[in-house]
């Protein structure tokens, strides 16, 4: 808030949009209060708004987005349903998604925006329907405010969007932050100061612990995860493209040293491989275990018990395990699953083991913030008792498997005896950042940048984490904390290290014209150099070769990493560099890099949630997403529960509460979960302020006190007066400040990606 | 030291807490058991273990949600009704504007309180003695900033010289006002010029706050006419009755009922 507060005192204009008048909307000079869930068709009639009336960047639209590529004749959108759907799977095959291609396998170019197979005629045919009316219909926004909301961000550029769980809890939420990357690919505010789309993350190290693989598709630096039909590692390459293989390789060689030779394959055996058909994301993996098929969790930092929606899935889940082992600095609701009220303790036979965990402060290593900026710390304190950094205590387990699996010739006990694991006799975090900035394996010294690693044969280079590498090339360079800013943008070059190789905007080639040089002169980024030959600048130049000038095919690319070297107005499925022969030896092709799909659709369209008071005004027959994975068994119909709820979290606690319920100070100022309704509601139902109310949907009940305010207002949706309830979900009933946990009422039913649907369900509620 | 001032910029602060927990922190004060009272705040007055806490008012007209935070301590005011009340001599000021109370001194006769127009020192009930905030003194007699200006995060909080601060907080007043017509700077005149000076975005009143702070006229004319003239030339039974009115005044009906009603706005 505070660099909002700096924004909005040199003349931002700050626009909050939000189920509810919160903090930060009083800080706005706009607010518009939206039904949960709706993103999509308020932002989809913004981009109808920016294309009808032009005023989108054209130069940018045609140099630096896919809007010219020619999409597939077989592309088609159809009452809610893209081209491709099966409905057995509730999935697409993303084939008619792709470009017509040329004879060389790239896309074909159309000659103006107009064409009508361009990718820029389909997006303006698709959001054509998606007027400031229907927008308001659905959204329950003002159509007034949305032009409001669309007229002012047009205005202000650069403009940069900023969002967190609201935006992306849904059964659609890849396509909601998709929906932002059009528009600011359209108003060109992608790659420039004071542009971008940023998460305002969840937590501290979100960034880190997705880019080291949190994801369960994804190796580290989201190299995809190999599946059970990948024998070897060209197999993985003919789906992936020949791109990873260097950096799949430099992990195994990272992961196996010596033990990962080219005659092995790099070791690529040693991987587990995932069953594709599976979903196994974190809110899945408790079906899986209720279904017996995981016999021990081990919990580190998380309290899935008071955090995963329709909890009592995780109760029934770990009631299964044949062992649990929870990583934490207090016995969590999840620690203690077997003695919440309620259950029979004497029937749970899973037996529940505790480590005593380090806080943050008592341990050394990194948090990388949503600008991807690494960031090291010492620690400042030693740990308490018998707690231990989770270093230290993963370090102790393997070391502890591999003495008992010594001698063992079983093939599958290989990756535990080849993996090189030398962090020390006392492990040491700083190893660890090591082993991901690289080695060559050669000299067994450290690879000094990113540019001495990309440059590196393959198999002779090592890195942990591509993406990480040169972090600590040229001694750590995490914990640089000089606070100098010649730019004055913000960039703070030499404030600890960003991924890759230091550039703090990413795509910053976009920030200059065709001749490479900035756009905008009083935020210049990077500049072809003409004297030098060379990309130079305040930040690091994000271009494929710095030595490429701006008219050669490299040094055109503003966005490197999609295979097409533009942004993606249109998410089309194309793989880059497919030869034009097949290979001599009959074996599948393998192309360079694929592009990033959204399995929901090429482009974001508006469905309603899972559990929605109304019929999806654009398609009634496709209401909600047709590939949303539900997996709750109960769903309320709004006959028997009128209301929405969307759920949040407090500044006062944080997550699932599992330390901060624990911190005395911490629950004096917030110290008990609650209900906030619209005065009319409360008066409908007869409730007044500081009462109990008891708020209940399909799954379950509980009793909270009722906040009534007008910072919930009723709307109209399709005509008819709705209301939203808002409740905060950081309660259990362990802890020093026990309390019933929201998520007994919420739906588990996730985005294709995985996320779940906290943010809209439906809802009763009475007073109790 | 020169004259200190906290500069309070309530169009910044978005009710976080943090002031309080820094607060609590810095002076170890315990916890309090607490619920939910209006909005999001959950504590409702000063207490001898509260020495600031977020007060949260909504106030909804034409259609337009003003949602006003304002972290409460004390004002440290330079014309301070508590020190000038205290019948122990227990309260002083210093050069930098800080009211501060001797536990060593203080008897607990609770005429700071009663004269306080905000009611904000607090009797710790068990040992009867007065407690507030202390501006965190010893951090700034240290040149460290004190624990709720270090730790706000939005930057509603500054610390600084008086002079400097005061014409800064102007400017931001002339910024604010743009949107906020009714935003007003609160402290400059008050009570002689206050060491923790507000910008509010509304009146007062709506913050539940005394337009008009005053030392009571009936703690001015003990202290000021009749106790000096009083202890020479008043004697016997009469100074008796007089003493005897005047502390029943200094008990409590000095506050005029707009006050009281803003005090249980405030609760």
């Amino acid at each position: 808030m505070r660099w909002i507060n700096r924004a909005k005192e040199k003349g931002a204009k700050i626009i909050v949009v939000d189920p509810r008048f919160t903090a930060t909307a009083s800080k706005a000079d706009l607010f518009a209060q939206i039904r949960p869930g709706t993103d999509i068709v308020y932002l989809g009639a913004i981009i109808n708004y920016i294309l009808e009336n032009k005023l989108f960047d054209r130069n940018y639209v045609l140099n630096y987005t896919n809007a010219l590529l020619k999409v597939s004749k077989d592309y088609k959108l159809e009452e809610g349903l893209f081209s491709g759907y099966d409905a057995k799977t509730r999935k697409y095959a993303v084939v008619s998604w792709g470009y017509q291609l040329g004879p060389d396998n790239k896309p074909l170019k159309a000659e103006s925006l107009e064409d009508q197979d361009s990718v820029f005629s389909k997006l303006k045919t698709h959001y054509s329907r998606y007027t400031f009316e229907t927008a308001e219909k659905i959204s329950g926004i003002p159509a007034a405010k949305i032009k409001e909301i669309a007229d002012t961000f047009c205005k202000g550029k650069p403009g940069t969007i900023l969002y967190a769980l609201g935006m992306t809890q849904h059964t659609t939420a890849t396509q909601g932050i998709r929906a932002y990357a059009i528009i600011q690919l359209l108003l060109g505010n992608i790659g420039k100061a004071g542009g971008g789309i940023n998460a305002l993350r969840g937590e501290p190290n979100v960034q880190g612990s997705t880019d080291m693989a949190n994801l369960y598709n994804s190796l580290p630096g989201y190299l995809p995860y190999p599946v059970n039909t990948d024998k070897t590692m060209r197999d993985y390459l003919v789906h992936n493209g020949s791109f990873y293989e260097k950096h799949l390789v430099a992990l195994l060689k990272a992961w196996f040293g010596e033990n990962a030779t080219k005659e092995n394959d790099y070791g690529f055996s040693y991987l587990p491989k995932i069953n594709p058909a599976v979903n196994g994301t974190f809110v899945k993996l408790f079906d899986m275990m209720e279904k017996g098929q995981v016999k021990l969790l081990f919990n580190v930092g998380s309290n899935p018990l008071v955090s995963q929606p329709n909890r009592q899935r995780v109760r029934a889940g770990l009631a299964k395990l044949d062992m649990l082992v929870v990583s934490d600095l207090f016995e969590i609701e999840t620690a203690q699953f077997w003695r919440e009220p309620g259950v029979k303790t004497a029937d749970i036979k899973t037996e529940v083991i505790m480590f005593p965990a380090a806080f943050v402060y008592e341990k050394d290593g990194t948090l990388t913030n949503s600008s991807r900026w690494i960031q090291w710390k010492d620690a400042a304190l030693k740990p308490l008792g018998e707690a231990k950094p989770d270093l230290e205590i993963v370090d102790a387990l393997f070391k502890k498997i591999r003495k008992l699996y010594a001698g063992s010739t079983d093939v599958k006990d290989a990756p535990i005896l080849q993996a090189r694991w030398d962090y020390g006799e006392e492990p040491s975090a700083l190893k660890v950042l090591q082993e991901l900035s690289g080695y060559d394996e050669a000299t067994g010294k450290l690879l000094p940048t990113i540019a001495d690693y990309l440059k590196a044969p393959i198999g002779a280079a090592s890195t942990g984490c591509w993406i990480y590498a040169g972090v600590t090339g040229n001694g750590n360079l995490a914990a640089r904390r000089k606070n100098a800013d010649p730019s004055g943008l913000g960039l703070f070059r030499d404030w600890s290290f960003a991924w890759p190789g230091n550039i703090r905007i990413l795509y910053n080639r976009a920030s200059c014209d065709d001749k490479g040089q900035p756009i905008d002169a009083k935020r210049k980024l990077i500049w072809w150099d003409i004297a030098k030959n060379v990309w130079t600048g305040d930040d690091g130049a994000d271009v494929v070769d710095k030595t490429k000038g701006p008219d050669t095919p490299e040094g055109k690319q503003s966005f490197r990493m999609n295979p097409e070297g533009v942004g993606r107005l249109f998410a089309a499925s194309y793989m880059s560099g497919m030869p034009v022969t097949p290979p001599a030896d009959g074996l599948p092709a393998i192309g360079v890099r694929p592009g990033g799909l959204c399995v929901d659709g090429p482009m974001p369209e508006f469905y309603e949630p899972t559990e929605s008071p109304t019929t999806n005004l654009l398609h009634p027959k496709v209401s909600g997403s047709p590939v949303a994975l539900v997996i709750s068994t109960l769903i309320g119909k709004s006959e028997e529960f009128p209301y929405v709820l969307t759920t949040y979290g407090v500044v006062e606690h944080f997550g699932a509460g599992g330390v901060t319920r624990n911190i005395p100070w911490l629950n004096e100022i917030m110290p008990e979960p609650f209900a906030e309704i619209s005065k009319n509601l409360a008066g409908k139902i007869g409730v007044k302020e500081g009462d109990m109310v008891e708020v209940s949907s399909a799954r379950g009940k509980i009793t909270v006190r009722a906040i009534v305010t007008d910072r919930l207002q009723s709307y109209k949706v399709n005509g008819k007066d709705t209301e939203t309830i808002g409740m905060p979900w950081s309660w259990g009933f362990a802890s020093l400040s026990p309390g019933p946990s929201t998520n007994d009422l919420t739906i588990a039913t996730l985005d294709p990606a995985g996320t779940p649907e906290y943010k809209a369900c439906l809802v009763n509620i009475r007073g109790a | 030291m020169t004259r200190k001032m906290v500069f309070v910029d309530t169009s910044k602060c978005t009710g976080c807490k943090a002031c309080d927990v820094a607060c609590k922190e810095w002076n170890e004060l315990p916890a309090e058991k607490t619920h939910l009272i209006t909005s999001y705040q959950t504590q409702k007055d000063f207490t001898p273990k509260t020495w600031t806490y977020m007060t949260f008012i909504e106030k909804y007209e034409n259609q337009k949600m003003n949602f006003l935070m304002r972290k409460a301590q004390c004002f440290h005011c330079a014309e301070a009704a508590c020190l000038k009340a205290c019948s122990s001599n227990a309260i002083s000021k210093t050069d930098s504007g800080y009211v501060v109370i001797d536990h060593d001194k203080c008897i607990g006769c609770g005429y700071c309180e009663e004269n306080c127009p905000f009611g904000v020192p607090k009797a710790d009930q068990a040992n009867k003695k007065y407690y507030k905030c202390t501006g965190c003194i010893e951090r700034v007699e240290n040149n460290l900033k004190p624990a709720c200006v270090h730790t706000c995060q939005p930057g509603a909080l500054e610390f600084g010289e008086r002079v400097v601060l005061l014409g800064q907080a102007k400017k931001r007043l002339t910024e604010v006002q743009k949107t906020n017509p009714k935003a007003q700077i609160y402290g400059e005149k008050e009570m002689g010029g206050t060491t923790f000076l507000y910008l509010l975005l509304d009146r007062p009143e709506v913050y539940g706050l005394p337009a008009n702070p005053t030392i009571p006229l009936s703690l001015t004319l003990w202290k000021d006419v009749i106790q000096p003239v009083g202890g020479i030339a008043v004697g016997g039974a009469g100074a008796a009755v007089a003493v005897g009115v005047l502390a029943n005044l200094l008990r409590g009906n000095y506050r005029s009922s707009e006050d009281d009603s803003n005090n249980h706005a405030n609760s």
